[in-house]
C-alpha cells in the first residue's frame, strides 16, 4: 500500500487533486500495481541500451524560414476565459 | 448521399442499445457525400474512398467537431484543426458519420472508462465491446459504418476489433502520423483502421500511411507502400515462415481461444505456408515494462490538461488551485491512477529503478522479436486471453483489466504492425458463440505480409 505522504507528494507533483474516499483506493491499487512491478527487478539488464523512445530515427530539422503572421489560428477560440484575444488566469499567487 | 442518408437511419436504429457513438456529424456528412456525387454526375476520377462512410474515433481531431477524448476535462472542446489522417481522408472524399465513445484518453481495455456513456457488444449487449476503441469496433461489428478509425497503444484496436469479431490493423510505429491524434504515449500510439474485411483494411490503411513534417516520428518508409499490399500474390505469400511463440500458448488461455486461433494454424498452412516454433523468451515482463512506460509518458502529455487553454474550467483563487480543480472534476479515476502511477515512476529516487530499468527491459522484448525474425517473417498469436467479459467484470481491479492486453502489449513496445482477424471457425458457427480473434505480427514496415496472409485467410 502507498503511503499517505508518498500519494500526497506525487499529488502535488501532478497538480492533481482528488477525494479522501479516493485516496485510500489510489494507494491500494497503485500499491498492487508497484507490487507487480517487483518482478523487474530480478531480471539482468546489465550492459543493455535503453530504448529510449518508439523510433530510432534521428531529429529531424529544416533551415529556419523567416515568416510573419498576425494569425493566432483557432487555438484563441477555445479559451475558456478570454479578453481581447488573451487568456485570463487567476493570479499565480 | 442516399447511402450516406441510410446509415444515419440505421445508427438512429441501432446505437441507442449498443452506445458506439459520441456524436454524429451529419452537416458534414451531407455536404461530403454532395461532393462526391457531383464528381459522380461528371464523371471524373474517383479515389477508392469517395462516399465511404467513416467513424472515427473521438480522440482525432476533425475540425469544428467535438473532439471529447472520452473525458469530461474536453467535454465542450471542438477541435481547432484537422488530423492528418482526417485532411487524407476529406482529399480522398470519404464521409464522416460521426466520432466515437473511447475509454477516457485511450485507457483502457473495455471502453468502461468513458465519462459519457457505456458501449455494448453489438454480439452480446451484457459484454464489453474492448477497448480503448470500443465505439470505433462496435460501429463496424453492427453495421452502423463500413470502416472506422481507432488508435492503439498497447493494444486498444486490436483487441476491441477481437472482441467484435471485426478486422483491426496497429501500423508499424511511423507509418501513420500522429498529428491530430490526441496523444497518450507518444512512443507507442499509433492511428490504424477498423474493417470488415483484410482488403478493405489494407485500402484505408494505404490512403492513411506515410510520412508528415507535422510528425517528426513519422518515417519516410511510410511512403514506400506499393501495389503488394492491395495485390498480394500467392506465390509470395506461400514463402512466408510464420512463427507459433510457445510463451503465448499457457495455461490461462481461454479453451475457446486456443481452440479458434489452433484451427487459424491450420487453415494458414493449408495454404502452404510453413509453421515453425519459435521463442519470445522475455514476454512475460512486456506488461510491467509496458505499465511503467506507458503511464510515464501519459503523466507528461496529459499535463496539457488543466481547463487553462481549452477544456472545462472551474473556478479558483490562485492557479495552483485551479489546475488541482480542473484536473481533480475533469479527469475520471483510470486517467488519475495513471497520471500518478507515471509520476511515480519518474519521480527523483524511482526513476532508475522503474523508468530507466523499463526502458532496457523495451530493448530486451524488441531484441527478443529481432532473433525470431531471423528464423520467421510473421508471427501468430491469440489477441486476448478471453473472448469478451462481462460488463462491469473487471472495472473494480485495474490489474486484471491491464492482463487482457498481455498479447497485444508486446507488439507496440517493438513498434511492429500487427493485425487483429476474426477466426473464421468461430464466424461459421451459430451466432451467440462470442468472436475470438487471431493476431499475425510483422516485420517493421511488412504491413504487407500480414495483410496478404489475412487476405488470402478470409478467401478460404
Amino acid at each position: 500500500m502507498l503511503s499517505k505522504k508518498d500519494l500526497e507528494h506525487l499529488a502535488a507533483l501532478a497538480r492533481l487533486d482528488f477525494k479522501d474516499d479516493e485516496g485510500t483506493k489510489l494507494r491500494n491499487d497503485l500499491g498492487n500495481i508497484l507490487d507487480y512491478f517487483k518482478e523487474l527487478q530480478g531480471l539482468d539488464t546489465s550492459g543493455v541500451e535503453p530504448m529510449t523512445g518508439g523510433t530510432e530515427l534521428k531529429n529531424v530539422v529544416r533551415e529556419d524560414v523567416i515568416g510573419k503572421t498576425d494569425d493566432t489560428g483557432k487555438g484563441p477560440e477555445a479559451f475558456p476565459d478570454r479578453q481581447d484575444g488573451y487568456l485570463r488566469v487567476p493570479p499565480v499567487f | 448521399m442516399e447511402m450516406t442518408q441510410s446509415f444515419f437511419d440505421w445508427i438512429e436504429k441501432r446505437d441507442s442499445e449498443i452506445g458506439a457513438y459520441l456524436s454524429l456529424c451529419k452537416d458534414l456528412a451531407v455536404r461530403q457525400a454532395e461532393a462526391v456525387d457531383i464528381k459522380i454526375a461528371k464523371d471524373e476520377a474517383l479515389n477508392f474512398l469517395a462516399g465511404v462512410p467513416l467513424a472515427i474515433k473521438d480522440n482525432m481531431l476533425i475540425v469544428g467537431l467535438p473532439a471529447t477524448a472520452g473525458s469530461k476535462i474536453l467535454a465542450d472542446y471542438k477541435a481547432s484543426y484537422d488530423a492528418t489522417v482526417i485532411k487524407k481522408l476529406k482529399a480522398a472524399g470519404s464521409v464522416f458519420l460521426g466520432k466515437t465513445n473511447l475509454d477516457e484518453f485511450a485507457m483502457g481495455s473495455s471502453t468502461e472508462n468513458s465519462a459519457f456513456k457505456l458501449t455494448k457488444n453489438p454480439h452480446d449487449l451484457g459484454r464489453v465491446p474492448g477497448g480503448s476503441s470500443g465505439g470505433s469496433a462496435a460501429a463496424v461489428a453492427s453495421h452502423m459504418t463500413i470502416a472506422a478509425l481507432g488508435s492503439d497503444t498497447g493494444g486498444s484496436i486490436r483487441q476491441p476489433a477481437a472482441f467484435c469479431g471485426v478486422v483491426g490493423l496497429k501500423p508499424t510505429y511511423g507509418a501513420v502520423s500522429r498529428y491530430g491524434l490526441i496523444a497518450m504515449a507518444s512512443s507507442l500510439d499509433q492511428i490504424g483502421p477498423f474493417t470488415k474485411t483484410v482488403e478493405d483494411a489494407a485500402i484505408l490503411f494505404k490512403e492513411i500511411a506515410g510520412q508528415d513534417m507535422m510528425d517528426s516520428t513519422s518515417s519516410p518508409q511510410a511512403n514506400d507502400y506499393g501495389e503488394e499490399l492491395l495485390n498480394p500474390k500467392l506465390e509470395n505469400i506461400k514463402r512466408l515462415k510464420v512463427g507459433i511463440p510457445e510463451e503465448y500458448f499457457v495455461e490461462g488461455l481461454d479453451k475457446k481461444v486456443a481452440e479458434s486461433v489452433e484451427a487459424a494454424i491450420k487453415d494458414i498452412k493449408s495454404l502452404g505456408l510453413e509453421i515453425k516454433k519459435i521463442s519470445l523468451p522475455h514476454t512475460k515482463y512486456a506488461l510491467s515494462c509496458y505499465y511503467i512506460i506507458m503511464p510515464a509518458e501519459v503523466s507528461s502529455n496529459l499535463e496539457r490538461l488543466e481547463g487553462i487553454r481549452y477544456g472545462t474550467r472551474h473556478k479558483a483563487g490562485n492557479l495552483i488551485e485551479l489546475y488541482e480543480k480542473d484536473r481533480e472534476i475533469g479527469f475520471g479515476p483510470e486517467a488519475k491512477r495513471r497520471i500518478l502511477l507515471g509520476t511515480f515512476v519518474l519521480s527523483s529516487g524511482y526513476y532508475d529503478a522503474y523508468y530507466a530499468k523499463a526502458q532496457k527491459v523495451r530493448r530486451l522484448i524488441g531484441q527478443d522479436f529481432e532473433e525470431a525474425f531471423k528464423e520467421v517473417d510473421v508471427i501468430l498469436t491469440p489477441v486476448t486471453p478471453t473472448p469478451a467479459f462481462k460488463i462491469g467484470e473487471k472495472v473494480d481491479d485495474p490489474l486484471s483489466m491491464y492482463l487482457s492486453d498481455i498479447f497485444t502489449i508486446p507488439v507496440n513496445l517493438a513498434g511492429l504492425p500487427a493485425i487483429s482477424i476474426p477466426a473464421s471457425s468461430v464466424q461459421r458457427q451459430a451466432s451467440s458463440e462470442l468472436p475470438v480473434g487471431f493476431q499475425l505480427i510483422g516485420k517493421h514496415w511488412r504491413e504487407a505480409d500480414i495483410l496478404g496472409i489475412g487476405q488470402y485467410y478470409e478467401k478460404l
